[in-house]
């Protein structure tokens, strides 16, 4: 007498690779992203320079300009106030921001293609950065 | 070596940062370097810039040219984005770990150690991209079982080859830990760890070696986004010394990639090589006191 066979393991459904738009957003987000940024602080040096006569290189590596922006409440008023200091600050967090912003995206294709473990992942590494940026670091300084 | 930058005008101070952004962005586009390497050791030993400053100026060095570069390689779809992103996962935590461990090295003060550290890793690059890229293919091994669940495969089309080629990654777990690794390097001392990077993507995950240097560059953005955070909420990142190098740097890299790809090779490298291991040694002996 033969046994019979033992029921085959099913295989795993194959993965749709991500869909081309994935591809276009994400290169459009990181050259917006990088445009913006170097254009803020580009824009924000030469204000910088122009309202500082008199600095040196010496005066600004005693300190940074910027310590007084790094808090939401500070670079909102900074901003408000038209300060180079917190436009600069500015142009840095959008520079930061851009691989963020596409890590974001990333979850949301995965999302929408109901890809679970690769949602979970994206939304792990975009917590990570969060937790990096507005955590860690104020609580170092 | 002496510093030569210490008190100058701060106009005069600023155009110098974007000639050294514009000189590292073009000889890290050249030899694949990347910037960050070449600007860290100099803008401490030539403009006299505390150590986590300029680790915190390498990583917006980072950022304003993987932005540029690594756009091309999603748009050209040799980034593989569904590895990078599953990888980030490993170097996002360890650029976290490395900053945070460089922030408190200073605040120990204990920037002499950092200095030593930051020499004996710009030294350990040189072995990687001395040795020989694999111009053949992989050999087809078996995808893991997490790589077949998350579908870790693709296919490019190589022009030199002119056909289109499959992959699989395979052996995800070890690369998941170099991965860590790479980015706790990155993290620490504000570089790209390419070459770490790429290593994992070759050697463990078995990628060919186009897809591992298009998907490394396309992770480094977001290694670099994680030590960045970290930097620039603690206040590392002076951006009158950060912008000037990130728009030489990005310009840099731009000229690197559009107007000379002809001196893209191996050649380039190794005439540079020499110059890192020298700003390497100069770093070390920096950290031991020596003039």
């Amino acid at each position: 007498m033969t046994r019979p066979d033992p029921p085959e393991t099913p295989a795993p459904p194959p993965v749709k690779p991500l869909p081309d738009e994935a591809y276009v957003r994400m290169t459009l987000v990181l050259r917006l992203g990088l445009g913006l940024s170097l254009a803020i602080l580009l824009a924000s040096l030469v204000a910088y320079i122009v309202s500082h006569p008199g600095a040196t290189s010496a005066s600004v590596l005693s300190g940074n300009p910027i310590l007084g922006y790094l808090s939401l409440p500070g670079i909102g008023s900074g901003l408000a106030s038209g300060s180079a200091e917190a436009f600069l600050t500015l142009g840095l967090v959008v520079l930061v921001a851009t691989p963020i912003v596409r890590v974001l995206s990333g979850f949301y294709y995965f999302h929408r293609a109901g890809e679970r473990e690769m949602t979970a992942i994206t939304l792990g590494v975009f917590a990570l950065l969060l937790v990096g940026l507005l955590v860690i670091g104020p609580l170092v300084r | 070596m002496v510093r030569l930058w210490v008190a100058v005008d701060l106009a005069l101070f600023v155009v110098l940062l974007v000639l050294l952004g514009v000189a590292a962005g073009l000889v890290g586009s050249l030899t694949g370097l990347g910037g960050a390497v070449v600007v860290i050791p100099l803008l401490v030993i030539l403009f006299g810039v505390p150590v986590p400053i300029a680790i915190g100026t390498g990583f917006v060095t980072i950022l304003a040219t993987s932005s540029t570069t690594g756009a091309a390689y999603v748009r050209d779809r040799l980034s593989d984005l569904r590895i990078g992103m599953f990888l980030e996962i490993a170097t996002v935590p360890g650029a976290l770990i490395g900053a945070t461990a460089t922030v408190f090295l200073t605040h120990a003060n204990l920037e002499s150690a950092l200095f030593i550290a930051l020499g004996v890793v710009l030294l350990a690059i040189i072995p990687g991209s001395l040795a020989r890229r694999h111009i053949e293919l992989p050999e087809a091994i078996p995808p893991d079982a997490r790589a077949r669940r998350l579908g870790l495969t693709g296919e490019y089309h190589d022009n030199v080859l002119d056909r289109d080629v499959p992959y699989q990654a395979t052996r995800t777990a070890p690369a998941l830990g170099v991965m860590f690794g790479a980015g706790a390097v990155s993290g620490m001392f504000g570089i790209g760890g390419g070459v770490f990077k790429v290593l994992a993507l070759e050697r463990f995950l078995n990628l060919p070696m186009k897809v591992a240097t298009a998907t490394s560059n396309f992770m480094i953005g977001v290694t670099a986004a994680a030590g960045a955070g970290v930097m620039l909420s603690a206040g590392y990142v002076n951006p009158v010394v950060a912008a000037p190098v990130a728009l030489g740097t990005a310009f840099g890299a731009y000229l690197g990639s559009r107007v000379l790809p002809g001196l893209q090779n191996r050649t380039v490298r190794l005439l540079f090589l020499p110059v890192i291991a020298a700003l390497a040694i100069e770093v070390i002996l920096r950290g031991f006191g020596l003039p």
